[in-house]
């Protein structure tokens, strides 16, 4: 298994995929400073590091579920541009082997952009002069919601992207999950547990509250439900896309 | 050649299924800003040019721009995979004509899709029983996005030609949406293609263009798909393939 690991990485050495994802996710960091910096200077009251982490909770809706489709389909794309799938189910390597690699060896890069993702939030803070130390914890709490969201959305790509040759339709399924995780906070709550990208923002440490005449962040403890409606949505993707590829004849 | 080149690319698209793309996600994005029409229309008060507001948000400002993107990555997927690039540069076919045959394909593609929106949101429009008749005013609006969209296709051609990733060219486009957005809102839209999109279709300001932001709007969009195009097609020629 850490051979085959270790040969998922050996294959993407030279796609650049690191430097993908830090550009793309500079992009949307560069984006939410901005706009916190307005809001900042609208409300000083905002210049709290619940208002950051809330702010790239809500973008990562759009930009982590679009990054998490381009990852994967890179991943698996080179296996149908080469016809390798062929060669790999040759050799003496279950294909549940081959897909549980791949599957860690996207989800270890998009854990490298969440925490370079965690590590800018701070140093923006810092940079803004927001109060207090930096909340470990609650900065723990967005690296696990967040994980834990791509864990099923890559899940559910990497299904598309090894069953459907035609990598359209997985980029096309990661637009979609974009824009679902972008307006999530238009739908109600029922609605939105049914899409898993929404649950970039309901897994987020921290929401926003809306009254008459102010508005303000307000930490939120995460419930044990979500998490493990998060949990069993990761499971079934996983399992439902590794037997239907693994017996999909090529 | 340009027209055996336009033949060839659209029978490369024949089974391709892209049809569903391009009806599916202007679809989603309609039901999404009807949506929010719906449940905002105590505040959005302006009948027709309120829902082609709320409609537009979504699909000009980013599923468009990534139509744009997927459908362009598409059109080049095929020549990258099995050394197709080799054999369609040793054809007796000019580069240029390879070039503006995808772009023209695509552009066809954006048209349909553009009318298929319109279509759409007349409908949305009537089935909400809006107030008034329908504002002529969105076709003319329809037809400037789509000229806009012409900008961003030669230049995401361009990408899609250099990189051979399918994904990378749509995650770039979904990086300079937002780019677009910010230099729309510093009043520095004119200079990207990106923005263009935001001006032509009205999206976020439906406000009618001075006679010389129009004349500005046509011009720049032209010089951008020249541009763009004469840079892709030379470097077409020069640079060697990587092909495999």
């Amino acid at each position: 298994m850490i051979k085959t690991l270790g040969l998922e990485y050996y294959k993407i050495r030279r796609k650049k995929i690191w430097t993908m994802i830090t550009l793309f996710l500079g992009v949307e960091m560069l984006w939410a400073f901005m706009s916190i910096t307005r809001s900042i200077a609208k409300n000083p009251d905002h210049a709290v590091w619940e208002s950051i982490i809330f702010n790239i909770s809500s973008m990562n809706g759009l930009f982590m579920s679009i990054i998490s489709a381009i990852v994967v389909s890179r991943i698996c794309d080179m296996e149908h541009k080469g016809a390798t799938w062929k060669m790999l189910i040759a050799t003496n390597v279950r294909r549940g082997n081959l897909y549980a690699a791949k599957y860690i060896c996207a989800n270890s890069l998009l854990l490298f952009g969440i925490l370079t993702q965690a590590v800018m939030m701070m140093v923006f803070g810092m940079m803004k002069g927001f109060p207090g130390t930096p909340p470990i914890e609650i900065q723990l709490q967005f690296i696990m919601g967040n994980l834990l969201t791509t864990l099923a959305v890559t899940a559910l790509q990497q299904w598309i992207s090894l069953a459907i040759k035609n990598q359209t339709f997985a980029l096309c399924l990661g637009m979609l999950g974009g824009f679902i995780g972008m307006t999530a906070g238009l739908f109600p709550a029922g609605a939105r547990h049914i899409f898993i990208w929404a649950y970039y923002l309901d897994l987020s440490p921290v929401t926003f509250h809306y009254t008459e005449s102010t508005s303000l962040y307000v930490t939120q403890s995460l419930g044990t439900g979500i998490i493990l409606l998060a949990l069993a949505m990761t499971v079934l993707f996983y399992i439902a896309g590794s037997i239907h590829v693994s017996r999909q004849e090529i | 050649m340009i027209k055996r080149s336009i033949f060839a690319e659209l029978l490369k698209l024949r089974h391709s299924r892209i049809g569903l793309v391009l009806a599916i996600l202007p679809s989603i994005s309609l039901m999404i800003g009807c949506a929010n029409f719906y449940l905002n229309q105590g505040v959005l008060e302006n009948g027709w040019y309120s829902l082609w507001n709320q409609v537009c948000l979504f699909y000009g400002e980013f599923f468009l721009p990534i139509l744009i993107a997927i459908c362009c990555s598409y059109v080049c997927r095929l020549e990258h995979l099995n050394r197709n690039w080799s054999m369609i540069l040793t054809s007796p076919v000019s580069v240029a004509s390879i070039f503006l045959a995808k772009l023209l394909v695509v552009s066809i593609l954006m048209l349909f899709t553009q009318a298929f929106f319109l279509g759409l949101y007349w409908l949305a429009g009537t089935l909400f029983a809006l107030p008034g008749h329908f504002p002529v005013e969105t076709i003319g609006w329809s037809i400037r996005g789509w000229y806009a969209t012409l900008s961003i296709s030669a230049l995401q051609l361009a990408i899609s030609l250099r990189i051979r990733s399918f994904a990378t060219p749509i995650g770039i486009c979904l990086c300079a949406v937002f780019i677009g957005l910010g230099m729309y809102t510093a009043n520095l839209g004119i200079f990207f293609p990106y923005s263009l999109l935001t001006i032509g279709m009205s999206v976020l300001n439906q406000d009618q263009l001075t006679a010389t932001q129009n004349i500005s709007f046509w011009v720049t969009n032209l010089s951008f798909i020249i541009i763009i195009a004469s840079i892709a097609i030379r470097r077409l020629k020069n640079k060697d393939i990587v092909s495999c």
